[in-house]
């Protein structure tokens, strides 16, 4: 509920933003069209690998009701809730460690930068002998996904902290650990789940892919298995879950967001 | 970073340097690795030593020049096609509000889209041959190509358009004059990072479904169980993301000099 | 020279309202004159500029340049801005030529006019480097001579100094002076500062904020040339009491708007 109340606010948001004079909200009206014109191309197209939008949401109503979706959703749900923690602990650690400590930046900022733009499925066969083709593996991809962002995100956002607020807090008296809890983090925190956002959107595409690699559990499997029969109504309908999960996550970091960093003057705030 | 011109004693300018740092993490990473390997090494888990030896094997492999040479053929068409459609479209979205109040919330959807899902519907309708390949890598890279040239027109400070006016210049001469150098680092900047997420879609698809190239060699050496020539074949596959990734960077700041200090906005 | 009668500006705010930015604004300047405007933030001066400069519209009345309605930017104006506006990949001679690009001037004149403006305002030897690579003053110093290189008849300056130092804004007056009483073009120059409009200006025009009208001119008597030593002026007993007066009526247009003591 949470989630979907975000999501609808995100968009209404923008559109106030950026298109004050503007009655209609651009979101709704575009997402029908396109609706639309799925529809019409699929049917006019009548290709196999094609199908109109009723055909792929009459086949989603077929696969949650014969119970197909719900424990995949479950699976891959975990196998992401799991990804994400992971993620996004260990990257605020490492992160906030590279930030504020210039050996450590020093010994690992090449190695995160070039994992950040490496291809991350090439991993999956590695994972997939190092924890068998299992739920292990796929966190594993997930995490792979997720936490260079976050950690490259959070390292930038501690070195960005103005000088002058650690300075301030260190004529009050505060100590190393003060510091870093009452000044370096909440003064972080924007970029910080700026970070966090990228790296659940990343953490669902390391799911998917995880998942479609390893091929045993989740909407992945599905998709795999689809694919495998050329089943393309199956493919389009799982997908359609997929991005709903995903929206819902960015649109959960982004509910969380907007508590922690509720001081963050509007006009500085990004929209995306 | 530079090295002060100050006499110092030689340690602490090595220890001031970043290289010991990197080399130990190396070491340290190399060292975990092959003692794990040699722990609890099975078939598919080969030792630092010996993926290091396989990787220089491979490279005078005639097969693994072929995978190559197919991988990257899909790759150098799909990003072609992504910059030469993605570029123009970003623009148009950065400087036409209305058609970008529209496609702004599918440019949303598809940013957390995960790609690979489609691939299914791509071998349907093309082919396990090279167009799916190609059309996939360019779907994969098209969208940070797309978001990254929209950001850059959009952040084109105002007040130069508002200036260039006031001199007369015409929505052409703004275009080539004001827009186009403004937006061109947020553009490369996409580039960059549609490079990475080529790199990505090509061995993706080759991985999923496509068996061929070097995703179908890390494939063909699961299936022998030939562990040290798999990662070798990773370790290749990584080499190339990072190079061409450097040459785009190196691209970069050679052709934006002017906006080296400032921040490029764009998602990664 | 420029010629405004009854001019009228709203906007409508993000919530649908309107605000009356400009209401009835006569105003007339004379050819080689200097005049200043002075007024609050939010009066409205920097839109009038701009509705001079062609690059706002307006809803009311007539602005005349030589006779001639403003119906967009001309070559007979051009502009200083407040930000400097200048492109970050240019260099300074390619900025300074800007404004004759833009109006087809070929390359050698371009940058032999170029030239001459550059060593006019001090930055020979710059020629090639980027406005990052500049200092505030330095970068304002290419805005105005990107813009005296179109050769205007109108200058128009958009608080040209508000963004540098004190010393350097000093400086930059002098420099400014000197320019306009060798060249004597009429300028049109806004700013916040009391001094700057009274150092500078022939006459003051005061404004008054929600709506911005004219509510004083003030002429300004201080002997010309100014540009030998501003400092000097600055102690005159005619520089104290205009400053005077139009901090008075300046207090007592805060005072409408504000409860007491609250700053701006």
């Amino acid at each position: 509920m949470n989630a979907r109340d975000g999501v609808v606010k995100v968009r209404s948001d923008v559109v106030k933003v950026r298109h004050g004079l503007a009655h209609v909200p651009a979101a709704p009206v575009a997402l029908a069209a396109g609706a639309a014109a799925w529809e019409l191309t699929g049917r006019l197209a009548d290709a196999s690998f094609f199908p109109p939008i009723s055909t792929v949401l009459a086949r989603l109503a077929e696969l949650t009701g014969d119970g197909t979706i719900l424990p995949a959703l479950r699976d891959s749900l975990v196998n992401l809730a799991l990804g994400l923690v992971i993620s996004l602990v260990g990257g605020l650690v490492v992160g906030v460690a590279m930030g504020r400590f210039r050996k450590v930046e020093a010994a690992l900022g090449v190695y995160v930068y070039a994992l950040l733009t490496a291809p991350s499925l090439v991993f999956a066969p590695v994972f997939f002998s190092l924890f068998g083709a299992g739920r292990g593996a796929i966190v594993a991809v997930v995490v792979t996904y997720a936490m260079f962002v976050v950690i490259v995100n959070t390292a930038a956002a501690i070195r960005s902290v103005p000088a002058h607020l650690v300075e301030m807090a260190r004529s009050y008296g505060a100590g190393e650990v003060q510091v870093l809890l009452r000044v370096m983090l909440p003064a972080a925190a924007p970029m910080i789940m700026a970070g966090a956002r990228l790296g659940v959107g990343r953490a669902v595409t390391g799911m998917i892919n995880g998942e479609m690699f390893i091929a045993v559990v989740g909407l992945g499997h599905i998709v795999t298995e689809a694919g495998g029969r050329f089943d393309s109504a199956s493919v389009l309908a799982v997908l359609l879950v997929v991005i709903a999960v995903a929206l819902g996550a960015v649109a959960l970091v982004q509910a969380v967001d907007r508590r922690v960093t509720r001081w963050v003057p509007k006009t500085s705030r990004g929209h995306r | 970073m530079s090295a002060a011109p100050a006499p110092r004693a030689p340690l602490r300018r090595i220890l001031d340097a970043n290289w010991p740092y990197q080399l130990l993490t190396f070491a340290l990473f190399a060292a975990v690795w092959e003692l794990y390997a040699r722990q609890r090494g099975g078939l598919l888990l080969p030792g630092f030593a010996e993926t290091a030896r396989a990787t220089v094997d491979l490279l005078g492999e005639a097969e693994l020049w072929r995978a190559l040479y197919v991988s990257n053929q899909a790759l150098a068409l799909g990003f072609g096609i992504a910059v030469v459609a993605g570029v123009p479209a970003g623009i148009v979205l950065g400087r036409f509000r209305l058609v970008e109040r529209y496609a702004d919330v599918y440019l949303n959807i598809l940013l957390v889209t995960p790609m690979a899902a489609i691939i299914p519907l791509l071998v349907m309708s093309v082919g396990v041959g090279l167009a799916s390949r190609v059309l996939l890598v360019a779907v994969f890279s098209i969208v940070m190509v797309v978001v990254n040239s929209r950001t850059g027109v959009r952040q084109v400070d105002p007040s130069l358009i508002e200036m260039a006016r006031s001199f007369g210049a015409g929505e052409r001469q703004i275009w080539a004059r004001i827009l186009l150098p403004g937006a061109l680092p947020a553009i490369m900047t996409g580039v960059r990072l549609g490079i990475g997420r080529a790199v990505t879609g090509m061995v993706i698809v080759e991985l999923l479904m496509v068996s061929d190239g070097l995703g179908g060699l890390i494939l063909t050496y699961r299936g022998l169980l030939k562990a040290p020539l798999l990662y070798g074949t990773i370790v290749i596959i990584l080499a190339e993301a990072l190079l061409l990734i450097s040459v785009a960077r190196w691209a970069e700041r050679k052709l934006t000099r002017w906006a080296r200090t400032q921040t490029t906005g764009g998602a990664q | 020279m420029i010629k405004i009668r009854g001019l009228g500006k709203s906007f409508t705010g993000q919530d649908g309202s309107t605000v009356a930015a400009l209401r009835d604004v006569d105003l007339d300047v004379g050819a080689h004159e200097f005049l200043t405007v002075l007024g609050p933030s939010g009066c409205g001066k920097t839109t009038l500029l701009k509705a001079v400069a062609g690059l706002v519209p307006w809803d009311d009345g007539d602005i005349l340049v030589d006779g001639a309605p403003v119906r967009g930017p001309g070559p007979d104006r051009s502009v200083v801005f407040q930000d400097f506006a200048l492109l970050p990949w240019a260099t300074v001679l390619d900025n300074v030529a800007f404004g004759l690009r833009m109006r087809g001037v070929g390359r050698a004149e371009r940058e032999e006019r170029a030239r001459s403006l550059i060593a006019t305002v001090g930055l020979t030897g710059f020629e090639s480097k980027l406005p990052g690579e500049l200092s505030g003053g330095m970068q304002q110093r290419v805005g105005i001579a990107r813009a005296l290189a179109v050769r205007p008849r109108v200058l128009l300056m958009d608080e040209p100094f508000g963004a540098v130092d004190e010393q350097t804004r000093r400086l930059l007056q002098e420099e400014l002076l000197s320019i306009w009483e060798e060249h004597r073009p009429t300028v049109v120059f806004v700013t916040h500062s009391m001094e700057e409009a009274v150092l500078l200006g022939d006459r003051v025009v005061l404004m008054s904020a929600r709506p911005g009208r004219i509510a004083d001119i003030v002429p300004v008597g201080l002997p010309r040339p100014r540009a030998g030593d501003v400092g000097a002026l600055g102690k005159s007993g005619e520089y104290a009491e205009i400053t005077a007066y139009l901090w008075d009526r300046l207090r007592a247009m805060h005072a409408e708007h504000r409860p007491a003591g609250a700053a701006s």
